[in-house]
């Protein structure tokens, strides 16, 4: 069972465009979704969301077909967003009492809880808030309708180390019961690399890959050798490199290849989720 | 839709009073000016009603989040519709009350006796205004919008007066008939109608 199905989604702007994007967020787990800046994140997240319209192709979210089904649909989602696009002038207090209603599962105590688990008072106004402080805000509302799927477009950008941690704990939790499922852009890999299940890499409007985390951090690898090593032919075994004094690194999709190509004469290492954006951002392969 | 209404009240709570001085400003304005007060201050503050709960909305792009909450596009458009209606009958009744009120206690000033008929046109005009102003609205930007309600303060400041010169001579010629404005009554109506459906058309295909 899909949370998210996009199929052949294309959405054209002109300088950039979301190239007939299809993938599945799979329900109860963590997706992550990450790429370099401009790669298309927000614009697929927008998409979800309904706030833009896409050119071409479908979007099916929790089973229901957005925009037919978009009261429905939006009934069942969280969302949270680096960007606050609420009342300025309200008091978190006034902001609530005009949002709750709009919910038929609004959970007033659980909200209250968050607000006190998050140190943020209701006589504060929106203005007077950090950014940290109105990611938090949203993050309170978001799970305070038992919102079956939670959209977070980069959510600890904002955030101190420590509340950070908090929030990947509760969207751990959040999941325990694998009906809930999350999808989560950020530029903050390690966020990721701690929670997520899967990742979902977005590179100039193109899907690079939507697969496991584990199985990606599997398959992908970093290759460390001598500059020596580097011929015209090797190098096309590669997405990207990154060429020293002392040496290269590089980063091969295809690990057992580089084993076989490389023997004993290259180290070869785990990837990060940073050493894929890095690697396909500076490299130029192509993804169709 | 009962929501959207609230939110409207919610938001525009601290702004309220702005009305009432658009109403007061107005009054102080027009009333010992001119013959056709009545019109100008019911217009006035209905239509800057109305433009205050709609500019409201885009101040820090709150449409962004408006239609992440469990409402449809088409429901936002027609609770602010719904809106500018309660304004426009608002600004126009207390416009008319006032108006009364001075006929009462200053008889000096010679205001004529307005009818039922004056509330009409008035209400008419600004429901003509409205049906021009709001697929501007939901269809332009935030600095378009912006633009629109300068343009329409504007339009409004300098057509006042060859407007009303118009209607002084209609009344005089006899032109404004119960068929004609049975007539004109309509197609403001009708007017109105395909405003709506232009605006919902417009707004919900607008990428935000």
């Amino acid at each position: 069972m899909n949370a998210i199905e996009l199929r052949n989604v294309t959405k054209i702007y002109p300088l950039f465009k979301v190239d007939n994007v299809s993938l599945d967020v799979k329900k109860g787990y963590i997706t992550g979704l990450i790429g370099p800046n401009g790669a298309g994140k927000s614009t697929l997240i927008k998409m979800i969301t309904g706030l833009i319209h896409p050119d071409k192709g479908s979007l099916k979210t929790l089973g229901s077909e957005m925009p037919n089904q978009e009261v429905d649909i939006k009934q069942r989602l969280g969302i949270v967003s680096d960007e606050c696009f609420y009342y300025e002038h309200l008091t978190i207090r006034e902001m609530t009492r005009m949002i709750a209603p709009f919910y038929a599962k609004w959970d007033n105590k659980a909200f209250n809880n968050y607000l006190d688990q998050f140190e943020l008072s209701p006589k504060k106004k929106i203005q007077d808030l950090s950014k940290g402080m109105k990611i938090k805000y949203s993050l309170a509302v978001a799970l305070s309708h038992e919102a079956d799927l939670l959209i977070m477009d980069e959510p600890t950008s904002g955030l101190d180390p420590v509340f950070r941690r908090e929030l990947l704990d509760l969207l751990a939790d959040m999941i325990q019961d694998e009906t809930r499922s999350i999808i989560f852009s950020t530029h903050i890999t390690t966020d990721l690399e701690r929670i997520a299940d899967y990742i979902t890499f977005i590179h100039q409007g193109k899907l690079v890959f939507n697969e496991a985390k584990d199985d990606v951090l599997e398959r992908y690898t970093i290759v460390k050798g001598d500059m020596d090593l580097l011929d015209s032919d090797v190098r096309k075994h590669f997405i990207g490199i990154r060429e020293t004094a002392v040496g290269f690194e590089a980063l091969s999709d295809h690990k057992a290849e580089a084993e076989q190509l490389f023997g004993r004469l290259a180290l070869l290492q785990r990837p990060t989720l940073e050493d894929l954006i890095y690697f396909t951002a500076k490299g130029g392969r192509k993804y169709a | 839709m009962l929501n959207l209404l609230r939110k409207d009240f919610i938001v525009l709570k601290s702004s309220l009073w702005t009305i009432g001085l658009y109403l007061v400003v107005f009054s102080l304005a027009f009333i010992p000016q001119s013959e056709m007060s009545m019109y100008f201050v019911g217009i006035y503050t209905a239509f800057g009603s109305v433009m205050l709960a709609t500019m409201i909305d885009i101040k820090n792009h709150n449409h962004n989040f408006l239609v992440t909450l469990p409402v449809s596009r088409k429901q936002i458009v027609k609770a602010k519709y719904l809106s500018a209606i309660v304004y426009t009958l608002f600004g126009v009744l207390a416009s008319f009350g006032i108006h009364q009120l001075v006929n009462l206690n200053y008889p000096e000033l010679n205001k004529p006796n307005y009818s039922l008929r004056d509330i009409v046109i008035a209400v008419g005009m600004v429901l003509v205004l409205v049906s021009i102003y709001m697929p501007l609205f939901y269809g332009l930007s935030k600095k378009g919008a912006g633009i629109i309600n300068a343009i329409f303060m504007l339009c409004m400041i300098i057509l006042a007066q060859p407007v009303a010169y118009l209607m002084h001579m209609a009344n005089e010629n006899g032109i404004i008939t119960t068929t004609t404005m049975t007539l004109v009554s309509i197609g403001i109506i009708g007017l109105f109608v395909v405003s709506y459906l232009i605006t919902i058309r417009l707004f919900a295909r607008k990428d935000l």
